[in-house]
């Protein structure tokens, strides 16, 4: 049930549908990019192009470019896809004076959904915290008052509430920051909206493919990103330092945490090459495809010396000997370029078929000649691991 | 309010598993085998597909029954039910707690498996718990461990050797709360090697609202005489920590607890990746693992910095845990389960009792029909029935198929088998096949309330002959005189409600026809069924299976096996030649 980030676009088009306010923009998809600014109105009209994927403070980052006529926009779309990105949107570019500019949000807590407002939005919102006030989205809430403070009509106020605190749309947070009245008419310069992804099997409101993700991710990222949609079972892996030293191949969400913590506490972070875990059981080709990856990564480090720790708590279900399996098949299908690698592997573990698990995998470490030590519950994690960080700690 | 030693105090807590997750059921058996209760704690499991699994009871075999759905069960065993595991996909998580806490009024803690159930399902679960002060525990959770009393998940292992292992038979005095499933039986392990035990352990579940909080499950440690301490194991994320400070510093948690607050390695990067669960994500500053072990440390939690400070701090309490070390032995799972029979202590028997007892206190018929139905029947009425129904269905002449072919394969020199066989195989929708098509029916109309008239013009739709209707030379004026006899079998008219549908559905039928009268198989399946319901206490449920197994035409199956065989040997004693059809008997269309 992760919060995700909606696209600038979708979240604009549910907003701006809710105010009964028209929206033009024009999100554009590198693959597709062509045939989506084809629908581009070719007019004198200026335009602004933002990387449209769940980025903090882009205007700093320098991936809105303001002021583009129509024929430079395929340039400016060509210069930021430069860094990585593949989602944009394109809008007219407006401009106003910047004293105008007001605040919306809605959030959804375990008391209940609240709403803030401010007079005084825009993107230094979070260094003005006196300005804003927060109501409970309750029975009780007036909406009069309400609409006086927003200087939103109340109709729209009650929409756009109602979109928000629909149950079926499993919105968790809604943003406007900001937007301006002037005449009457409410202007939405910015907005975003994170939604709760478990919730797409129930909404209509939005898609899958609405969620964006602000990393870019690398290949071995993407792979396990795949699986990890697919699969019953759960996946995650995250890239620190592609050059780093230290390899973890962890099971569950909290014990990965906690050994990454271990790894951070002893001074050790930067070394860090990555995080991730599997948990939910995965059969054997799923641990062998996530092993893989992490294997991958192992290869491509530039790092002169490494350490590769396997392992996790006590699993409740999750069968070691069968996960293991998997892992074993990837290291000794990458044998040759992993002997290569001044590689050293640890192993800690525990749970169904534990023996069986362990055994193999002492047997497959010594053979490739990476063995460093392989440990049953009876040694504790931390135990296991400073074994393991000896390599650089000693 | 549910307390922990309340739910401590349910030595013989009946448990329904929604959904069948057979490692982690197993699990929960060998747990309450290894703690020496006598029966398992999970009753029943509702799932689609089987009628039954098959589970370890120590080192036998034992069946759980499945239920397609909760409307199945008794009110008695509605009522018996205290405790839920649900293992029910995150779609179906609330939808199937509403449906269950509904139907099963006394249910007092469930707990929830599935990850990725949407915010809003345990917004709309958070209210439901309150409203019928039911603990819920989860989403992704992998349980609820009370030692010796209820396992309700896979917390604490799926295998019994792990389960000895961690210590988990025998109660303790420390508490366990995690977010992480995981991290639970880990810290689990780590209580007991440090010379504690586990008072009880509860695993919230990493999502952004767990039905029970951290801070709700401190107050429940706190509340539990049995609870000395708490472990916990906390992530970035979230305000819970800030909850349980402000309980301590209002003197309202006194216990020590000694605490782990994972996440301070996403300190490391300006946008952290998702560590571990959904809820580890740190929106701003005040959510990171550091400030929340700060926060914590001041109101007095014994904070650790590393995972072995955990061990290191419970070490200090001195204790001298000492866990029953009772095992489970080896076990196989059985090619074949048998309710009807079988040797103990090297003696036959059948249906639990000594055959040679049994056979000697016991009629045929009643035996037969003990058998039949895999239990002993004792009603008088049932007994006499089946013997009527044995001894009328026994033979109808030479003329009819099964026993044409009985005797054309023994006049071609067959053995006995053979010719039985013959005349066996011959029984199906148009010859003695009727009495379970006609059961099957008679259940359908009277379980959907059809009318007569309803039923019979939904067979004349599609063209077919109603089975249990009809016969070829008695009428209405010429009725048949096996019917009659049959029909002193149903004297029991409030609850004759099969037999009174199928005449019903024969005044409609005979006003079209007048031979389409209710038949010998008609009769005996409405008769049986409103026997096997009145006086036996079959369900409509059990009644349908008993049609879908076939139960009704085995009565046939049975007597007329007795004709059959009388027809073989009667050819064979006379010699007869082999049959050979003339030219006459068969019409040549080329």
């Amino acid at each position: 049930m992760p919060r995700r980030k909606l696209s600038e676009y979708r979240a604009k088009q549910i907003i701006t549908k809710a105010l009964g306010i028209p929206y033009e923009g024009w999100p554009i998809h590198l693959p597709s990019r062509d045939r989506d600014s084809a629908k581009i109105p070719q007019d004198d009209r200026r335009y602004v192009i933002k990387v449209d994927q769940a980025i903090k403070g882009r205007f700093k980052k320098g991936l809105v470019i303001l002021d583009v006529k129509r024929n430079a926009i395929a340039t400016s779309i060509k210069k930021l896809a430069g860094s990585g990105y593949e989602y944009f949107i394109v809008e007219p570019f407006v401009t106003h004076e910047s004293g105008a500019e007001r605040y919306i949000s809605m959030a959804q807590t375990r008391e209940g959904a609240t709403l803030s407002y401010s007079d005084k939005g825009g993107v230094d919102i979070e260094s003005n915290p006196g300005s804003v006030t927060t109501v409970k989205l309750d029975n009780v809430l007036n909406y009069q008052a309400l609409s006086r403070e927003t200087a939103i009509e109340e109709t729209a106020l009650r929409a756009l509430i109602g979109v928000f605190t629909a149950p079926d749309n499993h919105l968790t947070f809604m943003e406007i920051n900001p937007y301006f009245v002037a005449d009457g008419t409410i202007t939405v310069l910015d907005s975003a909206i994170e939604v709760d992804d478990a919730g797409q099997y129930f909404t209509t409101t939005w898609k899958g493919e609405d969620i964006r993700d602000s990393a870019i991710l690398t290949k071995q990222e993407q792979v396990i990103h795949e699986l990890d949609k697919k699969s019953a079972s759960s996946f995650s892996l995250s890239v620190l330092n592609p050059n780093g030293a230290i390899f973890l191949l962890l099971s569950g969400g909290g014990a990965s945490v906690a050994i990454a913590d271990e790894v951070y506490n002893k001074g050790l972070g930067k070394m860090l090459a990555n995080y991730g875990e599997y948990s939910g059981n995965p059969p054997l080709h799923e641990a062998y495809k996530y092993a893989s990856q992490v294997l991958d990564l192992i290869i491509a480090s530039r790092a002169p010396k490494k350490i590769l720790f396997i392992g996790g708590a006590v699993a409740n279900f999750t069968d070691v000997a069968a996960t293991f399996a998997g892992v074993i098949n990837a290291l000794n299908e990458k044998a040759k370029q992993l002997q290569k690698q001044n590689l050293t592997v640890y192993v800690r573990r525990g749970g169904p078929n534990q023996e069986e698990g362990l055994k193999n995998m002492t047997a497959c470490l010594k053979s490739l000649g990476i063995y460093g030590g392989v440990y049953d519950p009876s040694t504790s994690i931390p135990d296991a691991l400073d074994k393991a960080l000896k390599e650089f700690t000693s | 309010m549910i307390t922990i030693a309340k739910l401590r105090s349910m030595k013989n807590i009946q448990v329904i598993s929604l959904g069948s997750h057979a490692g982690i059921i197993q699990s929960i058996l060998d747990h309450d085998y290894l703690v020496g209760k006598k029966r398992p704690s999970i009753t029943t499991i509702v799932a689609n597909g089987r009628k039954q699994e098959r589970y370890f009871w120590g080192e036998s075999e034992i069946i759980i029954p499945v239920v397609p759905n909760l409307e199945k069960l008794s009110q008695e065993e509605r009522d018996a039910c205290q405790a839920i595991v649900n293992f029910q996909s995150a779609r179906r998580v609330l939808s199937s707690i509403e449906q269950a806490l509904e139907v099963l009024p006394n249910v007092k803690v469930a707990t929830i498996f599935a990850e990725q159930t949407p915010e809003r399902h345990s917004l709309e679960l958070l209210n439901l718990a309150k409203s019928r002060d039911v603990l819920l525990v989860g989403p992704s959770s992998v349980g609820l461990l009370v030692p010796g009393v209820m396992k309700l998940g896979a917390i604490g292992g799926t295998q019994h050797a792990r389960i000895t292992d961690a210590g988990i038979i025998t109660a303790g005095d420390t508490a366990v709360v995690s977010t992480s499933g995981g991290i639970v039986n880990e810290l689990i392990h780590t209580v007991t090697s440090s010379g504690l035990g586990v008072s009880f352990a509860l695993a919230l579940g990493g999502d952004r609202y767990p039905l029970t909080s951290p801070a709700e499950a401190m107050l429940l440690a706190e509340a539990d005489p049995a609870t000395k301490r708490i472990v916990y194991f906390g992530e970035l994320g979230g305000d819970d920590e800030y909850k349980i400070a402000e309980l301590q510093r209002a003197g309202k948690l006194k216990k020590d607890i000694v605490a782990y607050i994972a996440g301070s390695v996403a300190e490391l990067f300006e946008t952290p990746p998702q560590f571990g669960h959904a809820k580890a994500l740190a929106g701003n500053q005040d959510e990171s693992a550091s400030a929340k072990k700060a926060i914590l440390k001041k109101s007095g939690t014994i904070v650790c910095n590393s995972f072995g400070d955990v061990a290191k701090n419970l070490r200090k309490y001195g204790g001298r845990f000492e866990p029953s070390e009772q095992t489970i032995g080896p076990r196989r799972r059985s090619l074949i389960v048998s309710h009807i029979s079988g040797d103990r202590s090297g003696e036959t028997q059948l249906l639990g009792d000594a055959l040679l007892a049994t056979i000697e206190s016991q009629s045929i018929a009643s035996l037969v029909l003990s058998l039949l139905l895999g239990q002993h029947v004792q009603s008088k009425r049932a007994i006499e029935f089946t013997d009527y129904v044995l001894r009328l269905l026994v033979d109808h002449g030479p003329y009819v198929s099964g026993a044409v072919n009985t005797i054309v394969a023994a006049r071609a020199g067959k053995d006995l088998v053979s010719s039985l066989s013959a005349g066996l195989l011959t029984i199906g929708p148009r010859f003695g096949g009727a009495i379970n098509a006609a059961a099957g029916n008679w259940l359908d109309g009277v379980k959907n309330e059809k009318t007569a008239a309803e039923f019979t013009e939904s067979f004349a739709r599609i063209g077919q002959a109603i089975p249990g209707i009809g016969h070829k030379k008695y009428r209405i004026d010429s009725p048949d005189p096996r019917v009659s006899a049959l029909r002193k079998f149903a004297k029991n008219k409030n609850s004759d409600r099969y037999l009174v549908f199928a005449l019903s559905v024969a005044d409609v039928t005979t006003a079209k026809k007048d031979n389409l009268i209710l038949n010998v198989d008609g009769v005996i399946a409405a008769i049986m069924l409103d026997i096997l319901e009145s006086e036996l206490g079959y369900t409509e449920q059990q009644l349908s299976t008993l049609v879908d197994i076939e139960f009704f035409n085995a009565l046939f199956v049975l007597s007329r096996s007795v004709g059959f065989t009388s027809h073989y040997l009667d050819q064979r004693r006379h010699d007869e030649g082999l049959l050979r059809l003339s030219s006459d008997d068969v019409r040549y269309i080329g």
